[in-house]
């Protein structure tokens, strides 16, 4: 009750972030010029090959996506870590604490409150992907849950990273710290490509300890085509979306014990 | 001393700056009481390490040493929560909230009983004269008003303690006198009240003990009365005094101060009664009689200003 009474605050709090609506606004002029490429697909797609169109216009749709859902990691981390700081700094996080409220309660509420957040970006995200597969005169094959599941999971664990850091870092610096997480977690994927010994032996360790984006990523179930579609198995993604939760449970559980810690007043 | 509701012993706290290399000493062995059903007054000028003392009975710090009891249990245990009411030295809120959804959030927090929220909160609103601004957003409030607010949040819970960080901090006379009815009425009503405060002669009205630290260390505590003495001097006014009187006065210690409304006279109180009645025999109209106690300001600016330690 009181995790959740919190986690709804906290929603309610992202909802009047003027730095959000903001995001917001700009995040969605972005995406209205990116959607500008797909109308001519569409056209193109009128006088040539259906299947070439296809594969076309579903390529676009992963890219657009991949901008809008690798924003949402972004996103995802800056609520995290502004979720706890400005509780801090501006001190409404005595008098919530005065209350028969543990540590671990509070952090999960606030963590409770990103993953509501993050859960109408996911909803959006989806909505969106129909939409530009609609405006270019394909439909997605994917299955729904699929492209709800994965990319809350992916949030879930780059908002719990976040949390952790926030606890013991500037939320700037955590912001900082987690993008560079995630760019070398994609740089760091396994590749077909030679790699030199040495680099193989530093890339190894680095990519089992960071979290694998691309594993969690939706955007390789937006690429299938009519032709190329085929059910992944069920333990396939089982084994996937398990990996991604643990990975933010153990983040979540480092998060409260750094929290459970700390001073909760700015000396 | 009844059942104690905080016991703070032998406690102590640094701030390090680990970048800087730098240890500050917040609070030194700083130990005291306050029981149950007492007002107490925590008393020290800027820095002297009052609020660190509150964050850590709250347990928003950790002590690094020492040991702090609120209501029996340790620092932030949520069973002495449940019996606290604490208001922040400045309180901050949601300011997008108004005051009512800001109660509801705090009662839904104490566990409190929801379906009873509409009138209790009604009354509190009332209580700290807010009732009309109830759907008033927060951030639109005055300094005075979000301090009663702060106090109706801490009342929410009907709490047997109250932890007030400078409770009066930002009000005017008028609100600093409907807070200090509400410490009254809360007295009666038999709570706990701790608060910190630097308008003292509002602090000596209406407390039972003060406990006095400067630089994180205790400088003095007690009771009122054992702080200030009990009234072992007395201050006549008469219309006028024959200047016969005179050395008789000097003699028992007197001072004699001649103003444009009367004879202000300070003498022993021994010598009371046979004062009095020398003075209407004299044909002088004793206009008032009253024991001399020193104010906690005096008492206060003399230890502060002393830097004296126990």
């Amino acid at each position: 009750m009181k995790v959740w009474t919190i986690a709804l605050s906290t929603f309610g709090s992202f909802l009047r972030n003027r730095l959000l609506i903001v995001f917001g606004v700009v995040f969605a002029c972005t995406v209205l010029l990116m959607m500008t490429p797909l109308l001519g697909a569409k056209a193109m797609a009128k006088m040539g090959n259906s299947q070439q169109a296809e594969v076309m216009v579903l390529g676009m749709v992963s890219a657009i996506m991949f901008f809008v859902s690798g924003t949402g990691s972004l996103l995802a981390a800056w609520c995290a870590a502004d979720a706890v700081a400005s509780e801090m700094k501006s001190g409404t996080i005595l008098a919530v604490m005065a209350r028969p409220v543990k540590r671990w309660e509070f952090l999960l509420g606030k963590y409770a409150g990103v993953m509501l957040l993050m859960w109408v970006y996911v909803v959006m995200m989806y909505g969106l992907s129909w939409l530009l597969a609609w405006i270019g005169g394909e439909r997605i094959h994917s299955t729904t849950w699929v492209l709800l599941v994965y990319p809350m999971v992916r949030y879930a664990v780059y908002s719990a990273v976040a949390m952790a850091l926030v606890t013991v870092l500037h939320p700037l610096v955590t912001m900082g710290a987690t993008l560079i997480m995630a760019v070398v977690a994609l740089i760091v994927e396994p590749t077909t490509q030679a790699m030199t010994s040495n680099w193989k032996y530093l890339r190894v360790p680095i990519w089992i300890v960071l979290p694998s984006t691309s594993l969690l990523s939706e955007e390789r179930f937006l690429t299938i085509t009519h032709a190329s579609l085929k059910q992944a198995g069920w333990l396939e993604h089982l084994t996937t979306v398990t990996y991604g939760l643990d990975y933010a449970l153990v983040f979540v559980l480092i998060a409260m014990w750094s929290f459970h810690y700390r001073s909760l007043t700015r000396d | 001393m009844t059942t104690a509701a905080i016991e703070f012993k032998e406690v102590t706290k640094v701030y390090r700056r680990r970048l800087a290399g730098q240890e500050v000493p917040a609070l030194t062995h700083v130990s005291f009481e306050v029981g149950a059903g007492e007002v107490c007054a925590f008393l020290g000028p800027n820095g002297a390490g009052k609020t660190t003392s509150i964050n850590i009975l709250m347990g928003f710090l950790y002590a690094d040493g020492g040991e702090i009891r609120v209501l029996g249990y340790e620092p932030g245990d949520v069973r002495a929560k449940q019996k606290i009411g604490f208001v922040p030295e400045n309180f901050a809120f949601y300011k997008y909230l108004n005051a009512e959804k800001l109660l509801r959030f705090h009662l839904a927090l104490a566990g409190g009983d929801m379906s009873k929220s509409i009138g209790l909160i009604r009354d509190l609103l009332f209580k700290v004269q807010l009732t009309g601004y109830e759907k008033l957003k927060i951030g639109k409030y005055s300094r005075g008003m979000v301090q009663r607010l702060g106090i109706a949040q801490a009342l929410l819970s009907d709490p047997q303690l109250l932890i007030l960080d400078e409770p009066t901090s930002g009000l005017d006379p008028a609100g600093r006198k409907e807070v200090k009815d509400l410490i009254h009425a809360m007295r009666n009503e038999g709570k706990t009240i701790f608060l910190s405060s630097h308008i003292l002669s509002e602090v000596e009205e209406i407390s039972d003990r003060a406990v006095i630290i400067n630089k994180g260390r205790l400088v003095r505590m007690g009771s009122l009365n054992e702080l200030l003495g009990t009234g072992d001097v007395i201050e006549i006014v008469t219309d006028q005094l024959p200047a016969e009187m005179e050395p008789m006065l000097a003699e028992w210690g007197a001072t004699i101060d001649r103003g444009a409304h009367g004879v202000r006279i300070v003498a022993g109180a021994t010598h009371k009664r046979e004062l009095a009645e020398k003075l209407w025999a004299g044909g002088c109209d004793v206009v008032s009689m009253v024991p001399v106690r020193s104010s906690l300001e005096d008492l206060y600016m003399k230890l502060v200003g002393s830097g004296e330690a126990v």
